[in-house]
């Protein structure tokens, strides 16, 4: 609860973004994706996004992470110019099976962020440690990605990414590729991660109760080219909680918008 | 080992020992002059007899050292010119045609011009062993350079890992199964070129004792050399075998 409080306040009280998109345009291969992108996101907050597939929703994620420059605009890290990704922003990607290292423990993988963070190698095992214990892999040190069930693995990029000491996490489609029991169980492991470091994220779904589960606010984008077609903000309280929040009349309330408003975009 | 794993081996010794007994045959009843065909029991007296006299582990030492020179030779720089060029698409784009057209050169078309550069020498057999045993390892290094994971990119430049940490913890690591198997190739050639080289250039080794006997007509030394030359064979490519095993523990799930 204490999290929580700390979180909202966190939320509220700085108006400054930590990641702006200021009329972003990105175009790849003569073909526009997204056009025109303005978008703010406070330190602390928790925005997910949302749309048809083809929207541009992956594309917007990529910006903010600086691994996309923009053909068009500006988009800003703590009011600087993304020119390349940083160790400060950690992106966790669906396809976790692609994102970790084969032939690298789960704690080797873990050990990867340290390394590259210059941590000195006596303090790294009691961080590894700390860090799967935090994810909810406490005794798989040493065990290979290969040996791992799919919710584990993704577990284990989230790990890593918590390593990076990120000050802001990206997610696409993280439980995407996962069964319903383990996504949901994820859902509340993030959530309370998040609140506990304090971290802002960006999380792109194309689960709407996820997204309405999960944020403080959720933009649904319009595909050809990817633009801002819906904004709600979620005031939901927190914690929460996978059958009250999920029963909540403002959650439906906003399911049944955000609903309506994917299914006229794919008319 | 299981029951059936041990039957196979079993039967393949049998086909071996059955293989030995036909020559033994063949060499008894003299369907060949034994001036030619030694039986298995005169080639392993011969054997036997070069190694109490330490004339055969003298000439064997020759061909693991030259072997073993030009092998890690081609390794260092196989690996090396294939990370360079397996990690750059211009690179691929402008080097591949001219590797396409050295590659399938044979290369003994190589050794008059090894020898007419550096001579009879110890010199021209590492130059020659090692671009023969070059390619396998070269080719095998630049697919696996090329065949990393482009997400795992993706996550060095977002935790914005050095030029060199890129290389030696995601793509090094990455590619050694394909550079291992090359590098598995590269043995046979290796061996091959050694006693090419011997039996040419008259350098000490098993190729030199095998040309000798020959001449002399010594099919008993003759045979005792061949024989050793598939010994080293068999057990340098095991030694890599077990290598690779080892090396590569963490795909043992993934097969």
């Amino acid at each position: 609860m204490a999290s929580a409080a700390k979180r909202l306040e966190a939320v509220s009280d700085t108006a400054t973004p930590q990641i702006a998109f200021d009329g972003v345009t990105l175009a790849l291969g003569g073909k526009t994706i997204i056009e025109n992108l303005s978008l703010g996101v406070r330190p602390g907050e928790f925005l997910c996004i949302v749309g048809a597939s083809g929207c541009g929703k992956t594309t917007a994620l990529r910006l903010a992470a600086g691994l996309y420059q923009p053909t068009g605009g500006r988009v800003n890290f703590d009011g600087q110019p993304m020119r390349e990704p940083r160790r400060e922003i950690a992106i966790v990607f669906q396809d976790y099976g692609k994102a970790l290292l084969p032939w690298r423990t789960a704690a080797g993988n873990v050990s990867l962020a340290l390394e590259a963070g210059g941590m000195p190698t006596a303090e790294r095992p009691a961080r590894i440690e700390e860090l799967l214990r935090t994810v909810g892999l406490p005794g798989h040190a040493g065990k290979y990605p290969s040996e791992m069930s799919g919710g584990m693995q993704q577990r284990l990029q989230i790990a890593r990414c918590l390593a990076q000491e990120p000050k802001t996490l990206l997610m696409d489609e993280p439980f995407g590729a996962l069964d319903a029991m383990t996504r949901q169980g994820l859902q509340d492991e993030v959530l309370s991660l998040v609140a506990a470091s304090g971290a802002t994220v960006i999380f792109v779904t194309h689960d709407l109760d996820e997204a309405i589960y999960l944020g403080d606010r959720v933009i649904g984008l319009l595909p050809h080219p990817g633009r801002i077609g819906i904004e709600l903000s979620v005031n939901l309280p927190r914690p929460r909680d996978q059958l009250s929040t999920r029963e909540h009349p403002e959650f439906l309330r906003l399911r049944r918008q955000l609903f309506d408003f994917i299914k006229a975009t794919e008319q | 080992m299981n029951r059936t794993a041990l039957i196979w081996r079993v039967a393949s010794f049998a086909v071996a020992a059955g293989f030995i007994a036909l020559w033994q045959l063949i060499a008894n009843l003299k369907l060949v002059s034994p001036v030619f065909l030694p039986g298995p029991d005169r080639a392993w007296a011969a054997l036997m007899r070069g190694f109490s006299s330490g004339d055969l582990w003298s000439k064997l030492a020759g061909t693991l050292e030259h072997m073993a020179y030009g092998w890690l030779a081609a390794s260092i720089a196989g690996i090396a010119i294939g990370a360079i060029i397996g990690s750059s698409r211009t690179m691929r784009t402008y080097v591949a045609p001219s590797l396409e057209f050295l590659r399938p050169l044979p290369v003994s078309a190589i050794i008059p011009v090894a020898i007419a550069m550096l001579g009879l020498t110890q010199a021209m057999a590492l130059f020659v062993i090692a671009f023969g045993a070059i390619w396998p390892i070269m080719l095998a290094t630049i697919h696996g350079f090329a065949a990393v994971e482009p997400r795992l990119y993706e996550v060095a430049r977002s935790l914005q890992m050095s030029r060199l940490a890129v290389i030696f913890k995601i793509a090094l690591p990455s590619a050694s199964p394909d550079i291992l198997a090359g590098m598995r190739l590269s043995l046979t050639v290796a061996l091959i070129l050694s006693v090419v080289c011997e039996i040419l250039a008259g350098l000490d080794g098993l190729g030199h004792w095998v040309l000798l006997s020959a001449r002399a007509f010594r099919s008993a030394d003759l045979f005792a050399g061949v024989i050793l030359l598939g010994v080293t064979g068999y057990v340098t490519s095991v030694a890599m075998s077990l290598a690779e095993h080892r090396l590569l523990a963490w795909q043992a799930s993934q097969r």
